[in-house]
């Protein structure tokens, strides 16, 4: 019992940084039709990025900030040099996702090499909890993942922004007749979605090391979340990245770790064939004129 | 005084050319039609002026400013604003949503609420409908509450496009006294496409003729209504499809 939930938390903190990633995938192709496969790579700069910081001396908490920072300046550039371009057309922005991972791998691998980069734990208490072992750098990736997805969450309902956005989801030509400045929605979800990969990419670090292919895997696992939860759809890929950390924790907690990343897929398969559009529903991405 | 100049329009896409050398002008406090067939282009030139779609030529001017292949959001937030064509409710939010969405390029939050109670009264199925989905409502009332958000940015030039299409003869005339009130009620000029003639001709002053993609010819509507020509396209056209 008590190795079953550390385990559950083990799987909660990974799934945590998948969702982050599945939530920024969700966000740009419910508005845009693009499917960001670079994400995972937007993630790995973002532990890159924490690695350099550590490395100066500077502590874990700024870090993460750097990084975040560092990510949606990358997100803005991307989508103002690439992506903007392709909006017309979002296969061609997949495509050029497709590329982008090549060239931020080896722009990382050239200055930074091709070996795994770790950071000293942020945090390294392990709190004893009757019997139970938690490590709370676990506890406060899931703390931190929680508090910025319930933010996101927030601003997408409840908020004129999100509003807004949310309109441009269902029809970006009609939101734009409402006086709604789409161009700069999409910017602008482009960045958020960064930022967050980045926080992930900072997250992620602080539990294993990284090394520049770490995105790939990671934005596997992020999309299949994305589809599990319904493509476009923030809530679907917020409960699918809870199931999906909930059952790989009890999967390698009853002795089949070694089969963790069959699970993300497994899951995505199943829910796919019993739900088509995922478990809350995907949008179809914009409506092309 | 002229509000809205649109000179030598034309557009197209890809390869077709739509509209031709359009040239028309909108005053204050005026409602005007734009007639035609099918196909004419009359959506089109709609959705150019208020930037859906870039023209290739000419210029929309709109209070002596420019905005001639500028954005919708921009056009919106002058006060040039579009009721497109199929309602294009937000089927998702709620009607209140919609409601408020129309406001969006609007800053000042208690006029925007104190709208959304003038709409209410003004429509008043969207008071009971508040909170429904705006998917959940029937034609009749999506159209209602297109116009009520089109309304919510406080346009001063309203750019109806087909806002009878699939109604009920008792709903047009519903659609009928509510153009006719905005202009009082609201203050805004209206240039209305429709393909119900009868309706377009009951609300507007003056009117213009277009047959593919070019204005053929306009007048006030009286002159509109003796033309041979206006009843040759609608008349014409039926016996077309009859034969």
């Amino acid at each position: 019992m008590d190795i079953l939930i550390q385990q559950v938390l083990n799987g909660l903190s990974i799934a945590s940084v998948i969702t982050l990633i599945a939530v920024g995938v969700t966000l740009i192709f419910g508005l845009t039709g693009i499917i960001n496969f670079a994400h995972g790579e937007f993630l790995m700069v973002g532990s890159i990025v924490t690695w350099i910081a550590v490395q100066q001396g500077i502590p874990f908490l700024p870090a993460m900030l750097i990084a975040i920072l560092v990510v949606a300046v990358m997100g803005f550039a991307l989508e103002r040099g690439l992506f903007q371009f392709t909006l017309t057309r979002p296969t061609n922005g997949f495509i050029v996702s497709l590329g982008l991972i090549i060239v931020l791998q080896h722009v990382v691998i050239l200055f930074f090499g091709p070996n795994q980069k770790s950071i000293p734990r942020p945090l390294s208490g392990v709190w004893d909890v009757s019997g139970v072992r938690i490590a709370s750098v676990r506890v406060m990736v899931i703390l931190v993942t929680i508090a910025v997805v319930a933010m996101t969450f927030v601003m997408i309902t409840r908020s004129r922004y999100g509003r807004a956005l949310r309109a441009a989801v269902e029809d970006r030509d009609t939101a734009a007749l409402m006086g709604i400045p789409v161009r700069r929605y999409i910017t602008g979800v482009f960045v958020l979605g960064s930022a967050l990969a980045g926080l992930g990419g900072a997250l992620l670090i602080a539990l294993f090391p990284v090394t520049p292919f770490t995105g790939g895997t990671m934005v596997m696992k992020g999309f299949a979340v994305a589809l599990m939860g319904g493509l476009g759809n923030l809530t679907g890929a917020v409960v699918a990245g809870l199931i999906l950390g909930i059952v790989e924790g009890f999967s390698a907690g009853y002795g089949f770790s070694e089969w963790t990343d069959a699970y993300s897929f497994g899951l995505m398969i199943l829910v796919l064939l019993i739900k088509p559009n995922g478990l809350f529903g995907g949008t179809s991405g914009p409506k092309m004129a | 005084m002229t509000l809205l100049s649109i000179s030598d329009v034309t557009t197209g896409y890809g390869p077709t050319v739509v509209n031709r050398n359009v040239s028309l002008t909108l005053q204050e406090n005026e409602v005007i039609t734009i007639l035609g067939p099918n196909g004419a282009g009359k959506s089109t030139l709609l959705r150019t002026i208020v930037g859906l779609v870039k023209p290739r030529g000419g210029t929309v001017i709109f209070n002596g400013e420019d905005l001639t292949g500028r954005t919708p959001d921009i056009l919106a937030k002058r006060g040039v604003v579009l009721v497109p064509e199929g309602r294009r409710i937000f089927a998702e939010m709620t009607v209140g949503e919609n409601l408020r969405l129309g406001a969006y390029a609007r800053t000042d939050t208690e006029a925007i609420e104190a709208d959304v109670g003038t709409m209410e009264a003004f429509f008043p199925i969207l008071a009971t409908k508040r909170h429904q989905k705006g998917g959940s409502l029937s034609g009749g009332q999506q159209q209602m509450l297109a116009i009520a958000r089109g309304l919510m940015a406080r346009p001063r030039v309203l750019l109806l496009d087909e806002p009878s299409l699939g109604l009920s003869p008792l709903l047009v005339k519903e659609i009928q006294a509510i153009i006719l009130g905005i202009g009082k009620q609201f203050g805004a000029s209206v240039l209305l496409v429709e393909q119900n003639a009868g309706l377009a001709l009951s609300v507007a002053t003056r009117g213009y003729l277009m047959q593919n993609g070019r204005i053929v010819t306009s007048g006030p509507i009286a002159e509109l209504k003796d033309m041979s020509l206006m009843r040759e396209l609608y008349l014409g056209g039926i016996t077309e499809q009859a034969s």
